[in-house]
């Protein structure tokens, strides 16, 4: 068979893969089952003409036909509310609990930082000196004080949504740079966790240690909940990178890279949820004054216990079903 | 040694798709294009929300960080996969398997964009994309994702008429795909190349009876072997 012929044979499949295309492209309903076959049969010709060494100027017709279509057929459809809704119940608490090794490390190099910074800070009240200014200890001082500028004393719905924005910019980009960070060997990750560690640490051991300890606890103690969960959990997806990256096993280094970022990146989804919700209780609850530092240890150690319980237990009988589901599959 | 940094992904259906990866300057432009962009839609923000007192800040923080995380991760899922600068410069993102971008994949390669700013500006990325051949930064490396270049280029046409002319012997399939390839190229080269090219396959021609031009002649042997012969306007000599 001559290009001649094999053009003249089944030219008109591909104007017609062409038109199908173009409804694809700009519509929403279009002949999906017509649209496979005559991609699968133009992916033939394609074949045929390149062994052949047909002219280019035809393999590339076909080469871009065949592009395009690919690019229809393989499009991810599941955005939807079912997806998210599983992401929420299933995978992230699936994906929490298969890091629990990088999990326990990163919440090490919090807990005891932060452990140790806010001794030393309680122990000694210069501590803190070596690690704010000292114009920044007086604001913390007078933000905890009973004094009439404290925090929440004075504060009018405005200033609850000026600190919302900025609590949304602020934790959750350091969330994801913390995540981000651990490409480099984990060493980025580890730096974010433990510095804000120590941050955390010696600000609360100082303020108790100035007896502010009352407002500082009941203002930290619902929104830490969440905050410093994902503090944590964001490092342990970064440790996950890094630790990729320095020790890939039977991969390449960069295909047990891909392999991590595909896991790891679940757990940032739940950073992002976990970091929404933390904000919007640290400017519109924790600021609030008016509710009794009782009602707020109560609420704030429900909070602990429900993001633990679930991170801890959530989407396991779901789990176990998916696995079985694919056992059978496999 | 390989000159161009076409990269190939092998498809299901056996077929490879051939990508062009593109390379930092074009890249670079979109992101300038992109920063503007963004710049001129928080300037419009802050200008409406400026009379809205501390709310109205609040709002302008939220609108800055969906900007700087967010605005890449929704425009790359769109139908264009791309942003708006890399929709002006001609690119598109898409998985290093030819498959279009994943929610997941565009979250991390816009995330790790963190990691690629490092030191400064950009460096390690800046780093990363001239070290390799498909021109990844990191948070295409971790993501398994590729910018590309959407259109394709055609440096072949179709072949120019011409009197079908048998060659003077046998041809074997390499030379038959070079003469068809020659001919293919007629309206990108400069006539005068073109025939000196076509002198090289002087010995395939026969002796010159015509006064034809080389390559008239060799346009004659493309033409023959596509399958058009002298004389029949019927298609396929049954070769």
């Amino acid at each position: 068979m001559t290009p001649l012929d094999f053009e003249a044979a089944y030219a008109p499949l591909w104007t017609e893969l062409e038109a199908v295309i173009r409804v694809a492209e700009t519509k929403r309903k279009f002949d999906g089952a017509r649209l496979a076959t005559l991609y699968r049969r133009v992916c033939e010709h394609l074949a045929l003409a390149q062994a052949r060494a047909y002219p280019i100027h035809l393999t590339q017709r076909l080469e871009s036909l065949t592009q395009s279509a690919h690019r229809l057929i393989y499009r991810q459809h599941d955005y939807g509310l079912a997806r998210f809704a599983r992401l929420a119940l299933v995978d992230f608490p699936e994906a929490v609990r298969a890091h629990r090794v990088y999990l326990l490390v990163s919440a090490l190099m919090f807990l005891l930082p932060l452990l140790a910074a806010g001794w030393a800070a309680y122990r000694d009240p210069g501590f803190i000196l070596h690690l704010l200014d000292a114009s920044a200890v007086q604001q913390f001082d007078s933000m905890y004080s009973d004094s009439a500028e404290s925090l929440g004393r004075t504060r009018s719905a405005g200033d609850d949504w000026q600190m919302f924005g900025f609590y949304i910019m602020h934790n959750i980009g350091i969330g994801f740079r913390c995540f981000a960070a651990g490409i480099f060997a984990g060493v980025g990750s580890a730096a974010v966790v433990v510095f804000n560690g120590v941050q955390i640490g010696a600000v609360g051991g100082y303020l108790i240690a100035a007896g502010h300890a009352e407002n500082f606890c009941s203002f930290v103690i619902t929104h830490s909940a969440f905050e410093l969960t994902a503090i944590v959990l964001a490092g342990a997806a970064g440790l996950r990178l890094g630790y990729a990256w320095v020790a890939p096993g039977r991969y390449t280094r960069l295909e047990s890279l891909r392999l991590a970022a595909r896991h790891a990146v679940v757990i940032v989804y739940g950073v992002i949820g976990l970091l929404l919700v933390a904000a919007a209780i640290e400017a519109f609850w924790s600021s609030a004054r008016w509710i009794a530092p009782a009602v707020k240890y109560g609420v704030g150690g429900a909070c602990w216990v429900l993001v633990l319980a679930y991170l801890g237990w959530q989407g396991r009988p779901r789990a176990a079903a998916a696995a079985k589901a694919e056992d059978r599959a496999g | 040694m390989r000159l161009d940094t076409l990269y190939t992904a092998e498809t299901p259906e056996g077929i490879a798709l051939s990508l062009r990866p593109a390379g930092l300057v074009a890249r670079g432009l979109a992101y300038l294009i992109d920063f503007a962009i963004r710049l001129g839609i928080f300037t419009v923000i802050s200008i409406a929300v400026g009379m809205m007192g501390k709310m109205g800040f609040g709002i302008l923080l939220i609108s800055y960080f969906c900007l700087e995380w967010l605005y890449p991760v929704i425009f790359e899922l769109t139908r264009a996969a791309a942003t708006p600068g890399k929709r002006v410069m001609g690119l598109r993102v898409v998985m290093d398997s030819g498959l279009p971008v994943t929610p997941a994949a565009a979250l991390t390669r816009n995330l790790l964009r963190a990691a690629d700013f490092v030191p400064a500006f950009y460096g390690a990325g800046i780093v990363s994309m001239l070290w390799r051949r498909d021109s990844k930064r990191l948070g295409d490396l971790a993501a398994g994702t590729l910018v590309v270049f959407s259109d394709h280029v055609s440096l072949h046409g179709e072949v120019p008429a011409a009197e079908p002319q048998a060659p003077a012997r046998p041809l074997s399939a390499r030379e038959q795909m070079a003469i068809v390839s020659w001919a293919g190229r007629a309206t990108r080269l400069t006539p005068e190349r073109f025939d000196e090219l076509a002198r090289v396959a002087e010995p395939v021609l026969g002796p010159d009876t015509s006064g034809a031009s080389a390559s008239q002649r060799l346009l004659g042997v493309a033409q023959w072997v596509l399958g058009r012969r002298a004389g029949a306007d019927a298609r396929g000599g049954g070769r």
